[in-house]
């Protein structure tokens, strides 16, 4: 170990098979070790009991691993795809490589199925373009908003939270032309920030869906951009009839999951919240939004137990994020930037066979996982 | 006869370094322009929390003749909270690379290190504005995407929705002069937008407008100003966001930022904005080998105005 070299050690638990899972750190590792401790004990088939990974020799999303193959036996294998790599999540706007749109079937939520396998998990976010079945057909209404996958049905499809079985909505088959999903690789830099708006539930309370995972908290001072065709235009801070000039906000008064929220306005007789826009005519379509603007929190969060890095100021809930900020107030505009790596759910191969898709290098549900990273000085070659 | 050339009796060192370091490309940091600024003091916390009074019911009811006051209103208020994050970096230089380098590698490296903080500085508050402000896609183009490229009408809705929010302009108007060519400008919200735009704009010369060489007069115009359309002046940067390939139609997607004052805060703690650390290398190490050149900054932002700050998307009209 020379002067300058990073060391770091830690362990989870897998909450879902086939999730991956993000490891913030102060550095991004080029050698990183895993030990599925549950798969030790189990040593049951499709197992991966261990995985080593180095940058320099393997390149990002790979993993030698140890395999559990039928019998039991154990056997080295390969990951060659999700499996371990780093991540610098510091600017904003990158996005993945483009993966064909198989079809889409109307639906509420909506399922998108793609022409190969998407290496996509529960919690990543994505956006969608070109759902074009025809020149004036399919469901380019959801184009433009980015989505926040809810559910991986199988290594082609995925789950976001949309209706789309409207009338104006058409089905999406025979891979058309340009219809692409890409992932938004570092969604949440900056908390909390705008949200697209799925659905509204008008009452007393008004309960809001956003397309992507919201990160308010209850207190959170927010206002509403809603586009006359959308529907529900009387949320909208401004304008207001009562103090012309003076914008109207409300409170989130409940969180009822990542993607849902509850707010105090009264919004018993207002216009329903419409998304079944229509197919044509979405060039310059206006999408409606829920913005933060402040809050009435005075306290940060309080710890709850866990691991002490990163600091226990998020999740607020669960699947939120963490970041490696220290105690802020609950609701305040924090930076979510961070780095280190990511342990995917890919699935080990052994030499001349094909990958066990019941194998995944993060592990099955109630794993318990630890790791090591390092970033050494001195590297050959 | 023998000639001697360099061929035979060449110099024995072939090359000298050129008296000047040549220019590192660099883009043009917007953001910081259009900031408020405030400071934290120091021992005060990890947030920075502002407050917003809100405005009071007009009394636009007469109170008649019965003597009898009206009821009292509660003054209420926005707070707006700000969590204070810290930004480094540096190099470690090893004393046989300054002891025998022909240039003064401290001194360029100590510069390096100044504009990428400074340029940070300007990136998180780009993307900070990506995340936070609410988006408006131009409509006003005719290349079918969604967004379209660049109109006209774009400018118009978005600074009418600014004007309609009683955001406050930045620049004051400039009178027409008798000279060839040029127009008056009116009172302008900033909009921060991409060098890739230019063509677009160009496009719209005769249609709304107007570049900084055709203003009245450039005194006020900032260094890096292409010109403006109706109620808004147009900052370009390299660095300006793009999400390439992101619309309906595969196109990228330009980000331009529209704002009026005090919609964006960058706020630092106890003036700890830039700390250049030099450590020399008798701290590293029982040989002192290495010396350390490093910077850090401590830097927060918060919309302070949502009401006046808005994300005008657009593709372009030629890709």
């Amino acid at each position: 170990m020379t002067e300058y070299s990073r060391s770091a050690k830690g362990s989870f638990t897998q909450s879902a098979t086939g999730n991956a899972v993000y490891i913030n750190l102060p550095f991004q590792p080029t050698l990183i070790k895993l030990t599925n401790i549950t798969a030790y004990t189990n040593f049951a088939a499709s197992d991966i009991p261990w995985a080593v990974w180095d940058v320099a020799s393997m390149g990002q999303g790979t993993a030698a691993v140890g395999y559990v193959g039928t019998g039991p036996v154990l056997q080295t294998a390969w990951v060659a795809t999700q499996g371990f790599s780093t991540f610098a999540a510091g600017l904003g706007l990158q996005l993945g490589a483009q993966l064909q749109i198989a079809s889409i079937a109307k639906a509420n939520p909506t399922v998108v199925t793609t022409a190969s396998a998407h290496g996509l998990s529960v919690g990543q976010v994505v956006i969608l373009e070109g759902l074009f079945q025809s020149s004036t057909t399919g469901m380019p209404q959801m184009s433009n908003m980015p989505f926040v996958i809810t559910a991986v049905g199988s290594p082609t499809t995925f789950t976001v939270l949309w209706n789309s079985n409207q009338s104006n909505y058409t089905a999406l088959s025979g891979s058309p032309a340009g219809a692409y999903v890409r992932q938004v690789l570092y969604p949440n830099l900056y908390l909390p920030g705008v949200n697209f708006i799925s659905a509204i539930s008008t009452g007393t309370t008004t309960s809001i869906t956003t397309t992507t995972n919201h990160n308010y908290v209850v207190g959170q001072e927010i206002a509403f951009r809603i586009p006359s065709v959308w529907g529900t235009t009387q949320l909208n801070s401004l304008p207001n009839n009562l103090i012309p000039g003076s914008p109207i906000y409300a409170y989130v008064t409940a969180v009822s999951s990542n993607t849902v929220f509850v707010c105090n306005f009264n919004s018993t007789g207002f216009t329903a919240f419409n998304s079944n826009q229509p197919a044509t005519g979405t060039s310059g379509l206006q999408y409606p939004q829920v913005v933060s603007v402040g809050d009435v929190n005075s306290g940060g969060f309080p710890y709850s137990g866990g691991s002490l890095y990163p600091s226990p100021q998020f999740p607020t809930f669960s699947g939120g994020v963490p970041t490696i900020n220290g105690p802020a107030i609950q609701g305040a505009f924090v930076n979510n930037t961070r780095q280190g790596f990511i342990i995917g759910a890919g699935n080990a191969a052994v030499a001349g066979g094909s990958a066990d898709t019941s194998s995944h290098l993060s592990g099955e549900t109630s794993d318990v996982i630890m790791w090591e990273a390092y970033l050494t000085d001195i590297a050959m070659p | 006869m023998s000639i001697t050339t360099t061929g035979n009796l060449g110099p024995m060192i072939l090359q000298s370094l050129a008296p000047a370091m040549l220019y590192v490309p660099t883009p043009t940091m917007n953001y910081i322009l259009i900031c408020d600024k405030v400071s934290m003091p120091a021992n005060g916390g990890t947030t920075c929390r502002f407050m917003r009074p809100r405005a009071l019911v007009p009394p636009t009811i007469q109170l008649g003749n019965s003597g009898i006051d009206p009821p009292a209103q509660v003054p209420q208020r926005d707070i707006i909270d700000a969590q204070m994050a810290f930004f480094g970096t540096g190099c470690i230089i090893n004393e046989q690379v300054i002891l025998q380098d022909q240039e003064g590698v401290l001194a360029w490296v100590s510069e390096r290190l100044a504009v990428a903080m400074r340029q940070a500085e300007d990136l998180i508050l780009r993307d900070y504005i990506i995340s936070a402000a609410s988006q408006i896609m131009a409509g006003g183009g005719s290349n079918g995407d969604n967004p379209t490229n660049l109109g006209v009408s774009d400018f118009s809705l978005v600074a009418a929705t600014l004007d309609t929010n009683n955001a406050y302009k930045f620049m004051s108007g400039i009178e027409g002069m008798d000279r060839f060519g040029t127009g008056p400008i009116r009172s302008a919200y900033f909009m921060l937008s991409s060098t890739e735009l230019q063509p677009d704009f160009d496009a719209l010369t005769g249609s709304g407008f107007l570049s900084q060489w055709n203003y009245p007069t450039n005194s006020s115009a900032l260094p890096s100003e292409y010109g403006s359309v109706y109620n808004i002046r147009i900052l370009n940067s390299s660095e300006a966001p793009i999400a390439r390939g992101a619309s309906e139609n595969d196109r990228d997607v330009y980000y331009n930022a529209i704002v009026g004052k005090q919609a964006l805060t960058h706020i630092n703690q106890d003036g700890y904005s830039m700390n250049l650390i030099y450590r020399d290398p008798y701290y590293s190490g029982m040989l002192a080998q290495n010396a350390t050149l490093a910077v850090k900054f401590a830097q927060a932002q918060a919309i302070t105005q949502d009401t006046a700050i808005r994300n005008l998307l657009c593709t372009r009209a030629g890709n």
